[in-house]
């Protein structure tokens, strides 16, 4: 038992550290409009035929790509979230692919994140002559080379630029939109019990910098570290950001610790995790949901002033994009 | 073994209740955030005067009594279960190894918690009745365990203890099985049950801890005479009139409630069971009428502290507590069995 404890324990703490692979795990939601009509749509665009993805956030790029036809085979995470790729084969977890799944399934390129565990999977397909492509998703300007590399690869450069662009768009909007307001201090958290909140140097503490909020996790420690519940309230925060999934209301939680800022003046948030935390294609989404979370709905109308006003302007060019 | 004097008992339990004291101020008056003692003395005043209403709004006030004394309160109720369980469960099997999870009863609670934790969303149930479904499993567990070992007058520590590693396993497996396909934080909940933790404990809980704590406990007092002599043999405790199988099932029984309800509130805490009883058993000798108190008082302790390093010494982070007893009790454990397998040989 202990020894299992021990091996679980080891790849938990990898998990951990790296987060950004795992944090993808939570869950997708499904893109709409004309994009969404893409998925379907038939490709003859050159590039690898075969694709298996073993993290949610490259499938979902995949997808939102258009190329979701090339997946032969994806990790169960994957197929769990995704209705789409409920029916591929699964050739395993994040941590525990199945070498004889994968190869079963004659890809010709295997899609993963950097990270220890993962890393390990990737040496040895490479060994057995899969080729296999490693994309680190723990920050946000990897999420979006992510989306650029993976529009190369597959041949849709021009949407990936666009979902590039639209990420970057809306980046500057919120910020703008959020000028104006106080920085509330606030504290983001992915799970109650055992507490996990959001750290430094992730694409969600990023992305809370974007949209006004001072992240007090920051000071915590960098990932996404368990942190307790005496140094939350005593870190006070002005807002709280709950996103444990499937879990009662947060309000309701949090209120029988009443000397926290957020609990006293209402401000603790139910953040629905499904539209925010995948480090994916949808973080234009995530970043208008996490800055209505911060600031209430009442920056929806800046926001929008903000994007009409910018398209009202040239469109940016690409050294401002990498600049932002 | 070393005779027991009135003056002796009160020397040591008073000794050991000092100490417990100590540690529980230790514990309540640290933490990450800067609320030291004058703070808590200042919230207990708060609190015995009747104005919790005025102090409501008050960090320190919920720092001290809704985070670190249901955690102390909790801390305090499983030590003492661990330890004492451990001292009972060595002395009826006669097993030095013997730990309060031997017996499969850990295991019959750890997995009927993780099913809940695991298949909780599937099944339409909420994580809060995981220390419920946990104690429920134990019992049952309890129940099984003495049903394949024979039952009543059949139940020798060999086919317990057998039975309890068997079921142990199948439950690790069921536990494992469970894991591998649960989810990123279903599985992170897991790994703490599995290593122990007392930070996700809620206060109302300690009631039931409290009652089977207490029960185990006044048992295990009450038949502490008995289980000296039937350390010594079953033959020789009925030579001298002890009725080894009602009594051994009266302890059976207790004991794994009172490890069923620790099990249920925290998970598996190792070491706790395993090093307070063989500690205690080098300073104060085998006299299980005052082992047993001893014990309890001790694991209490040992539990508290650990947890107060648990939560301090990451500095507004958490290590689970089962973490610190493993890497105190370990090395410690190392150096009891060398110093005693320097005074001779172990039997």
């Amino acid at each position: 038992m202990i020894a299992r404890v021990i091996r679980h324990s080891k790849s938990l703490a990898r998990f951990l550290l790296a987060f950004g692979l795992g944090f993808g795990v939570l869950f997708v939601s499904t893109p709409q409009g004309e994009e969404a009509a893409e998925l379907l749509e038939p490709t003859l665009a050159p590039g690898p035929r075969r694709l298996i993805s073993l993290n949610p956030s490259l499938s979902a790029i995949v997808l939102r790509l258009g190329e979701g036809q090339r997946l032969v085979g994806v990790d169960d995470y994957s197929a769990r979230l995704m209705p789409e790729l409920a029916e591929l084969p699964r050739v395993g977890g994040l941590f525990d692919p199945g070498l004889e799944s994968i190869l079963s399934l004659r890809p010709d390129r295997v899609l993963l994140v950097a990270g220890l565990e993962q890393e390990t999977h990737a040496t040895r397909l490479a060994k057995l002559g899969v080729p296999v492509d490693i994309y680190p998703n723990e920050r946000l300007d990897e999420v979006l080379e992510n989306i650029q590399r993976l529009g190369t690869l597959l041949g849709r450069e021009q949407a990936a630029a666009n979902r590039i662009q639209a990420i970057l768009e809306m980046r500057r909007a919120v910020s703008v939109a959020a000028k104006s307001r106080r920085r509330p201090t606030s504290v983001a958290i992915v799970d109650r019990s055992p507490l996990f909140i959001v750290g430094s140097e992730t694409f969600l503490d990023e992305m809370l910098d974007a949209v006004g909020a001072e992240n007090l996790g920051r000071r915590l420690a960098k990932g996404y570290p368990r942190g307790s519940i005496e140094w939350l309230i005593d870190a006070r925060p002005e807002r709280l950001l709950d996103m444990t999934p499937g879990a009662t209301a947060a309000l309701e939680f949090w209120s029988r610790w009443p000397s926290i800022p957020a609990v006293a003046n209402g401000q603790v948030v139910d953040v629905d995790a499904s539209r925010i935390s995948l480090p994916g294609p949808d973080l234009d989404r995530a970043l208008r949901e996490l800055a209505i979370a911060v600031h209430g709905e009442g920056i929806e109308v800046d926001i929008r002033r903000a994007i009409a006003e910018r398209s009202a302007s040239p469109p940016m060019r690409e050294d401002e994009l990498v600049d932002q | 073994m070393i005779r027991l004097s009135l003056s002796r008992m009160i020397f040591v339990l008073g000794t050991l209740s000092f100490g417990l004291v100590l540690i529980c101020l230790i514990a309540l008056a640290t933490g990450p955030s800067n609320i030291g003692f004058g703070a808590v003395v200042d919230v207990a005043n708060s609190f015995l005067r009747g104005s919790a209403d005025t102090a409501a709004g008050d960090a320190s006030f919920d720092i001290v009594l809704r985070v670190r004394l249901p955690r102390l309160i909790l801390g305090l109720l499983v030590g003492a279960a661990l330890a004492t369980a451990g001292v009972i469960f060595q002395a009826l099997l006669r097993n030095p190894l013997a730990d309060p999870y031997v017996l499969g009863v850990s295991g019959g609670a750890a997995l009927a918690g993780i099913v809940v934790l695991a298949l909780g969303g599937l099944l339409g149930i909420s994580t809060s009745f995981v220390p419920i479904a946990a104690f429920g499993g134990g019992l049952l567990a309890t129940a099984l365990l003495y049903w394949v070992s024979g039952g009543p007058g059949r139940s020798g520590p060999t086919g317990l203890l057998l039975t309890g590693v068997v079921f142990n396993a199948f439950a690790s497996a069921g536990i494992v099985f469970l894991a591998s396909i649960a989810g990123f934080f279903d599985g992170s909940r897991i790994f703490l049950w599995l290593i122990g933790h007392l930070s996700a404990v809620e206060i109302d809980a300690a009631g039931l801890v409290a009652v089977s704590v207490a029960i185990g406990f006044g048992v295990a007092c009450l038949l502490s005479r008995s289980l000296n002599l039937i350390a010594l043999g079953d033959e020789t405790a009925a030579q001298l009139g002890i009725p080894v199988d009602a009594h051994r099932r009266w302890l059976l029984l207790s004991t794994s409630l009172m490890v069923g309800a620790a099990v249920a509130v925290s998970g598996l805490i190792g070491f706790v069971g395993l090093i307070v009883p063989h500690a205690l058993r080098l300073v104060i000798g085998s006299d299980h009428r005052l082992l047993i108190p001893a014990a309890a008082l001790s694991g209490a302790g040992f539990l508290v502290l650990s947890d107060t390093l648990a939560r301090t010494i990451l500095d507004g982070r958490e290590l689970p507590v089962g973490a610190v007893t493993a890497l105190i009790g370990g090395p410690l454990f190392i150096f009891l069995l060398r110093r005693a397998q320097s005074k001779g040989p172990l039997s």
